[in-house]
């Protein structure tokens, strides 16, 4: 004790003038501290952005610990300690403020990127991801800053932690343009959960969710995609907005393929034409009134039937074949009554002109008919969006199913389009405009078209 | 593969083949027939076996054995369904019911559904009751107008099977049974349909000394009375006087046929030394130059007498060429007169056709686009290998309209 206060006794100087330096510069630098923050938080109050709130309640408290060390280091400055005494102490303060400073804007990066997450919908993946980006950097440029004080060779370190981060890129390239992609989808707001999407690259559908690295997308087949966040910034990508009224049920589109039977029976001339067409199935009917659309759809939409073609080609019945072949196909609903339409054309005529000339050989009308196979196919619509889209989607099969087999030959009465239109979606209007389409005077192509343009305008 | 159909077709079709084909998972298809190499049912199951393995299905291929007695009566039973007169003995139904009976004991037989094609393994379906679900015959041929000797001799085998299948409605017979209709096809991506580069078209047809410096109308057949090259050469004189161009008559005749260098003989007198007729005499496997010279042509036609499916028309159609052809056999259903090509039915209608195209060469080329389309709906393997699927499935169920 006694050799202590003659210590101090002897070097009163070396105690008292630091003390004092301390001593003022901690007074004066809270002094400063509280004018400053009753400025800023008056500031403060005047504005709306959160942000300000939020760097001062960060800074607040590291601030008196900042005002301490800044008030030690001068006192160091003055004293007279000995040079390996007062370098050391002088790096531990500058390596106590730095980790101080970096603690504080780590907090201050950490609350700004929580308050802007939840304003622009960041994903919890996207967040943490953002939170550790800045953690880590803080915590790399802190230990640099360190390692100078201390006098530690730094080029070295880094021109390794360049190559490594050089390396990084390279390998992990595509993941951190998804990342990237990802926060800038989120950040813009150009694409978000439950908006329906088509992607250049082929995928559509409702996005379901906005990850890390990748979109999930709802596709029409009810199947869920992953694709790449960097697919949604690099491709084109059409946006059409949120999803529309959902249908009670979901229209499912169904396929149809066709194979055709011989039945045995041809006939050579009119009367043996109407005989057989009296006795014939339905599916008889069916095919020969019906079957032209399918194979020559891509051709004509010259709603034709086989009778009326035969009749003037092989018979030379030019008058016979026209009024068979102008039969209104649209305004039957059953083949029963277009059946009895037909038979009706040619009796008429046969009572009128008599039976006419026998077919030339090898001209014979074959009497074929039609078996048809229907399956379900992967696309489903919940709303008229996807049924849009499904649409131009389906095959041309799958469209001839829903607008002209199912209302003739299944006896629906309607096509299926209006009706689940109508009675899942209760638009009415657009359901009636469909069904007074009469579809036999298209193309199975300019039928597609027409819907679609029909259903998008409706839609927009 | 499958998938190289995809930009010919259509995604969307190869997508229907595999979903039809995912509900004959588990089934066997065992295909039949008399030969592996050589001909045209040879030719269809070699690239129609491989596909459907790739959907899923298990369809099998096996031979019949036969030695060259059983081989000389199934090409006269051939014949005589195509109304050929042959002199067909007793002995000679004896040796066709001999090497049946021993392939019927030998052959392994193991299909849910047994595809037997054409007459030569049609008595196989004596073991109906043993083996398979469904037997079905395919017809590849025409049997409208048979030997009665032999159809009375096949008609109790095909009257066994489940149904029979043939390549169009004028070749059928009224049977018991079901019939269905399945039209052959055309492969796009064979040696004698897939594109080729100009290049390519202007050797081949250097190396047949043909100039491109007028229009070129060509028929490619054999020389066969049937196929009437005589008719079109004077067709071709018809058109001649008016508007000039070449005639390409590209064709071999079959080692069978003892009045194919007759008919050859008399082409070359009807042709009379004209440059600008040019017979040629293709030898076998010479796919690739059949399809340079149909491609190389302003109009390609078949003026056959009697046709069966006549394939070769497909094959016009499909490289876009406008046709002119006669309403015979398998053609109506590929010529729709003034929409996909021309039919006509004797020498001056063919001559006709024939100068409506050349002086209207937009009409041709629409011709022709709409002839591709309709090959490309309905007659490519690929809807062959549908209706097949379709066919394996309908057997099974009764009734017009069938819910998978």
């Amino acid at each position: 004790m006694n050799l202590a206060i003659d210590w101090i006794a002897r070097n009163w100087q070396a105690v008292i003038i630091p003390g004092a330096v301390f001593a003022a510069a901690l007074m004066a630098s809270f002094w400063l501290r509280t004018i400053v923050y009753k400025r800023v938080d008056r500031w403060v109050r005047k504005t709306s952005r959160k942000v300000d709130d939020i760097l001062v309640s960060v800074t607040r408290g590291p601030s008196a610990l900042w005002c301490v060390l800044i008030s030690a280091y001068l006192a160091l400055a003055v004293s007279n300690m000995p040079q390996p005494w007062k370098i050391p102490a002088g790096r531990i303060m500058g390596s106590l403020l730095t980790v101080s400073i970096a603690l504080t804007i780590n907090g201050l990066a950490r609350e700004t990127l929580g308050f802007y997450g939840e304003r622009w919908k960041l994903s919890h993946g996207s967040l943490t991801l953002a939170k550790n980006v800045a953690r880590s950097t803080l915590a790399v440029l802190a230990v640099l800053t360190m390692l100078d004080i201390w006098g530690l060779p730094l080029t070295s370190i880094l021109v390794v932690l360049l190559l490594v981060a050089l390396v990084g890129v390279v390998v992990f390239r595509d993941a951190i343009a998804d990342v990237f992609a990802g926060l800038q989808v989120t950040a813009t707001g150009n694409v978000k959960a439950g908006d329906y999407v088509k992607l250049w690259s082929g995928e559509q559908g409702y996005v379901l969710d906005i990850g890390t690295r990748h979109a999930r997308i709802k596709g029409l087949d009810e199947s869920v995609t992953t694709v790449p966040n960097s697919r949604l910034t690099q491709s084109a990508v059409i946006n059409y907005g949120q999803p529309l009224k959902k249908a009670k049920e979901p229209f499912r589109f169904y396929g149809r393929a066709q194979i055709t039977e011989l039945t045995g029976l041809r006939a050579k001339n009119l009367p043996g034409l109407v005989d057989i067409l009296k006795q014939v199935p339905e599916s008889v009917v069916y095919y020969h009134t019906h079957h032209f659309l399918v194979d020559h759809h891509y051709l004509t939409p010259e709603p034709t039937n086989d009778f009326g073609v035969w009749v003037a080609d092989a018979l030379g019945d030019e008058a016979l074949g026209e009024r068979l072949a102008s039969v209104d196909m649209f305004e039957f609903t059953s083949l029963a009554s277009l059946k009895e339409r037909l038979v009706s054309i040619m009796e008429e005529c046969l009572s009128r002109k008599g039976a006419g000339r026998d077919a030339p050989e090898g001209r014979d009308f074959y009497f074929l008919k039609s078996t048809s196979v229907i399956f379900s196919t992967p696309y489903v619509a919940h709303d008229l969006r996807e049924f849009v889209e499904a649409l131009r989607n389906v095959s041309q099969d799958s469209l001839y199913f829903h607008v002209f087999e199912s209302r003739m030959r299944l006896g629906r009465g309607l096509n299926d389009f209006s009706n689940w239109i109508d009675q899942n979606l209760g638009e009415k209007d657009l359901a009636d405009r469909i069904a007074r389409f009469d579809p036999y005077t298209y193309t199975l192509g300019g039928l597609r078209s027409t819907l679609i343009q029909l259903i998008e305008k409706r839609i927009k | 593969m499958l998938r190289d159909y995809e930009p010919i077709v259509g995604k969307g079709t190869v997508e229907e083949l595999r979903l039809l084909a995912g509900h004959l998972s588990g089934k066997v298809v065992q295909n039949v027939n008399s030969t592996f190499v050589g001909g045209g049912v040879a030719e269809i199951l070699s690239r129609m076996v491989p596909l459907l393995n790739e959907l899923g299905v298990d369809a099998r291929w096996d031979v019949i054995k036969g030695n060259d007695p059983f081989f000389q009566v199934t090409k006269k039973f051939h014949n005589a369904i195509h109304g050929r007169s042959e002199d067909i003995t007793t002995q000679d139904f004896e040796v066709f019911l001999e090497t049946s009976k021993k392939n019927v004991q030998d052959l392994q037989l193991a299909g849910d559904i047994m595809f037997i094609h054409d007459p030569q393994p049609i008595a196989l379906i004596s073991r109906r009751k043993e083996v398979g679900k469904k037997w079905l015959w395919r017809c590849h041929i025409d049997v409208s107008q048979p030997s009665q000797q032999v159809w009375k001799f096949l008609h109790p085998y095909v009257i066994k099977y489940d149904a029979a299948v043939f390549s169009a409605p004028s070749f059928s017979q009224t049977l018991p049974i079901r019939q269905f209709l399945i039209s052959p096809s055309i492969d796009p991506l064979s040696d004698k349909n897939r594109e080729l580069s100009d290049d390519v078209v202007v050797a081949v047809l250097s190396k047949y000394k043909i100039s491109r410096d007028k229009p070129i109308i060509t028929q490619v057949s054999r020389f066969d009375y049937l196929k009437d090259p005589v008719g079109v050469i004077q067709a071709f004189k018809l058109v001649k006087r008016t508007i000039d161009c070449r005639l390409v008559l590209a064709g071999g005749t079959a080692s069978d046929d003892p009045e194919g260098d007759k008919v050859l003989a008399e082409v070359n007198t009807a042709a009379n030394g004209d440059p600008d007729i040019h017979v040629l005499l293709v030898p076998p496997n010479s796919d690739t130059d059949i399809n340079a010279l149909q491609r190389g042509s302003t109009i390609v036609l078949q003026k056959s007498i009697r046709e069966g499916f006549g394939l070769t028309v497909s094959e016009a159609l499909w490289k876009a060429k406008p046709v002119v052809a006669s309403a015979v056999g398998g053609i109506p259903l590929q010529v729709k007169n003034k929409f996909t090509g021309l039919l006509s039915h004797g020498v001056e209608g063919t001559a006709f056709a024939l100068k409506q195209l050349l002086t209207n060469p937009e009409y041709a080329a629409q011709l022709g686009k709409n002839g591709r389309e309709h090959v490309r709906q309905n007659f490519l393997i690929t809807r062959h290998i549908k209706d097949y699927l379709l066919l394996f499935l309908a057997v099974e169920h009764a009734g017009d309209i069938m819910h998978l």
